[in-house]
């Protein structure tokens, strides 16, 4: 299964393998929820499906499999669920959103170069001047790869000329 | 046999002109170029190319889509050894090793055996093609909607089978990819499922979003959290950028089984190039000596599904061409492009217009030429991309990703579901969850869905039909004998490991 098995991190106590059981015990909440989003559909009719019967088929399915890994996360041992970390995750989230929600209104340009930077500050080897030039870069890249090669319906400047946006940035 | 070579000489005689082989070589220069970018894979590639081809007479329209589709392939071929971002489904399978392979310094080596192995199956799917094309399709029309239900049991249980570790895991993940795929509206009612009425998950949530989230976003975030040494995407010391002898030697056995495995499941519509990959894998992890190498940077895992995949994409023409089916989401653009070029793909084309169809084969061939001439000269570039410093090759990635699943739909809203995606990819690793299974699923669902319906209808609910037809019951029959060898190994191993510390 996994090779730390008996390593130095190996769980005590009543949920000896952690990893498994917190695995499992999300899974079925995840099924229990579907289940609930998907309540509301209709069922079969007879001999034909009706839409809610795939999803509901699915849910159960998850259920069980969660329930069994979560099982075995009692029975087996195994390591520890390693922790998380915050700032890549969170960072690297939120320039995948600030992307979503800048592409309309700010356009192209400026949107790959704030990202590049935003993402960047996800890591602490990031040296600012050099991920400045490089944003830059991989920005006039993008453009002309994308707006002018491939012609791609991109906007490149912001919709509304707001001044001083970017410097506010 | 003379019907075979007399019809490849018409096809050949259609696609060698130099204007043909021209444009050929354009169209996969120009998608291996945009392919290899991370975050793009091949519907992408080819859904921002396909205008290019609009200007030209259809045979060679055709001829540069099938460069351009190659090259795009191949792109995400590599994408999926360098940075662990798989381009399409079918080379989810090679992320696995491909990647190991890239991060112990083989990269170039992995690079080059895809390219080889991908050439190699493109060449005998091509007489296969035009050997088998019209007694193929007899086999395919036998297909009702229970064998296909019991092909796809099947196609999940080789997924679960060749996963790493534990088999209800695997499982587990499985379920969670056709739980997500029922996301959106149902197909036969319009009715939303599960969409908390939000009219931006109408659509489901998209299978380029969900691979670039799991994979790739959630494998970015991943190494952030390491060290620079620990992460150490590929090592200084590059061994060699081509395969040695050995090497092919080693792969020869591993490619022919590929191929044939490839080519068998390529022809049967439906997802045929996924299950092909991991078929072929699968294959390969049982009849290997020491299968544990596997995961770990084999080289057979790179060249089996590379091989494979190649194989039933050129096999796939065989619906596609014959019932009219696009097996797939690159082959249904490729529909597309066809209809504005006046060819509407179905049986009529094969008797109608045989220079087509033929020549059609023939450039298929011709592009996979095409790219192992372009590309076995790049691999030393695109290694060479892998010592561009971390700090700076993720956010480009990150980038090239966002623009990449933005363009296909132009919709922000796909851009937040891949980041989501990351998110719970980041989970998963955590919990020693794999996400390949998991996007098997996410892919394979919609289509078992359909065809479990089907198969209900038409047996008035009765269950019996899936055991009752001899081909379904013959598919069941494997799928659960796979099962069976896989779970008794393990359940002994697991036991040895609770014995045994540390391995």
């Amino acid at each position: 299964m996994s090779e730390q098995v008996g390593g130095p991190q190996e769980a005590r106590g009543l949920i000896r393998n952690p990893q498994d059981f917190w695995g499992g015990v999300v899974l079925v909440a995840i099924a229990v929820f579907a289940y609930y989003a998907s309540y509301d559909l209709p069922g079969s009719r007879g001999f034909s499906f009706g839409p809610g019967t795939a999803p509901r088929l699915f849910c159960y399915l998850l259920g069980l499999f969660g329930l069994l890994v979560a099982i075995s996360g009692l029975l087996t041992y195994g390591p520890r669920v390693p922790r998380y970390a915050v700032r890549g995750p969170v960072l690297v989230t939120l320039s995948i959103v600030l992307f979503a929600a800048l592409i309309r209104p700010l356009g192209l340009v400026l949107t790959s170069f704030l990202m590049f930077l935003f993402a960047a500050s996800g890591s602490n080897e990031t040296r600012w001047i050099e991920a400045t030039i490089a944003a830059a870069a991989l920005t006039f890249f993008c453009v002309i790869l994308f707006v002018y090669l491939l012609n791609l319906p991109f906007q490149l400047w912001p919709r509304f000329t707001l001044f001083g946006l970017s410097i506010a940035f | 046999m003379f019907d075979l070579l007399n019809n490849l000489a018409l096809g050949f005689s259609v696609a060698v002109t130099p204007y043909n082989v021209l444009f050929c070589l354009i169209g996969a220069l120009v998608g291996t170029l945009v392919g290899v970018l991370p975050g793009i894979g091949t519907v992408a590639t080819i859904a921002m190319l396909l205008p290019i081809t609009f200007g030209l007479p259809p045979v060679g329209a055709l001829i540069m889509l099938a460069g351009i589709y190659y090259g795009a392939q191949y792109g995400g071929s590599t994408t999926s050894i360098l940075v662990n971002i798989p381009g399409e489904s079918s080379s989810i399978m090679t992320t696995l090793d491909g990647h190991q392979m890239a991060k112990q310094g083989n990269a170039g080596k992995a690079l080059a055996i895809a390219a080889i192995g991908s050439f190699i199956a493109g060449c005998f799917a091509t007489i296969l093609v035009a050997a088998l094309a019209a007694p193929l399709t007899s086999i395919a029309l036998m297909f009702g909607p229970a064998e296909y239900f019991s092909l796809m049991v099947l196609g999940l249980i080789f997924a679960v089978v060749l996963a790493r570790g534990s088999i209800v895991k695997a499982l587990a993940m499985i379920v969670f990819g056709l739980l997500l795929s029922m996301i959106g509206s149902d197909l036969e009612t319009g009715a939303g499922r599960m969409t908390f009425d939000f009219p931006e998950l109408a659509d489901g949530i998209g299978f380029a979003n969900v691979a670039m989230g799991v994979f790739g976003f959630a494998e970015i975030i991943r190494n952030l959290e390491r060290s620079s040494e620990e992460r150490s995407l590929v090592n200084d010391k590059v061994t060699g950028l081509m395969p040695t002898w050995a090497d092919l030697k080693a792969c020869l056995p591993t490619i022919s089984r590929g191929t044939v495995v490839g080519s068998i499941l390529g022809i049967l519509p439906g997802g045929g190039a996924v299950i092909a990959s991991f078929a072929a894998y699968t294959l390969e992890k049982k009849v290997a000596k020491n299968p544990s190498r596997f995961g770990r940077g084999a080289i057979e895992g790179v060249a089996a599904p590379e091989s494979a995949n190649n194989a039933a994409a050129q096999t796939s023409f065989i619906p596609l061409l014959t019932l009219g089916i696009p097996p797939n989401a690159v082959m249904a653009l490729m529909v597309g492009a066809m209809t504005i070029h006046g060819i509407i793909p179905g049986p009529q084309v094969m008797t109608k217009q045989p220079d087509l169809f033929w020549g059609m084969i023939a450039s298929m061939w011709i592009g996979n030429l095409m790219l192992i001439i372009i590309n076995l000269p790049l691999v030393g570039i695109w290694v060479k991309l892998l010592r561009v410093p971390y700090r700076l090759l993720y956010p480009s990635i990150l980038v090239f990703c966002c623009i990449g699943v933005y363009s296909i739909n132009n919709s922000p809203w796909d851009v937040v579901i891949a980041g989501a995606s990351g998110l719970v990819g980041y989970w998963l690793i955590k919990h020693d969850f794999e996400a390949a299974p998991l996007l098997l699923g996410f892919v394979l669902g919609p289509l078992m869905e359909e065809n479990l319906r089907r198969a209900m209808l038409i047996a008035r609910g009765d269950a019996s039909i899936f055991i009752t037809r001899p081909i379904s019951a013959g598919l069941l029959l494997v799928a659960l004998i796979l099962l069976i060898i896989a779970v008794l190994p393990m359940m002994r191993k697991r036991r040895d490991e609770v014995f045994v510390e540390e391995t």
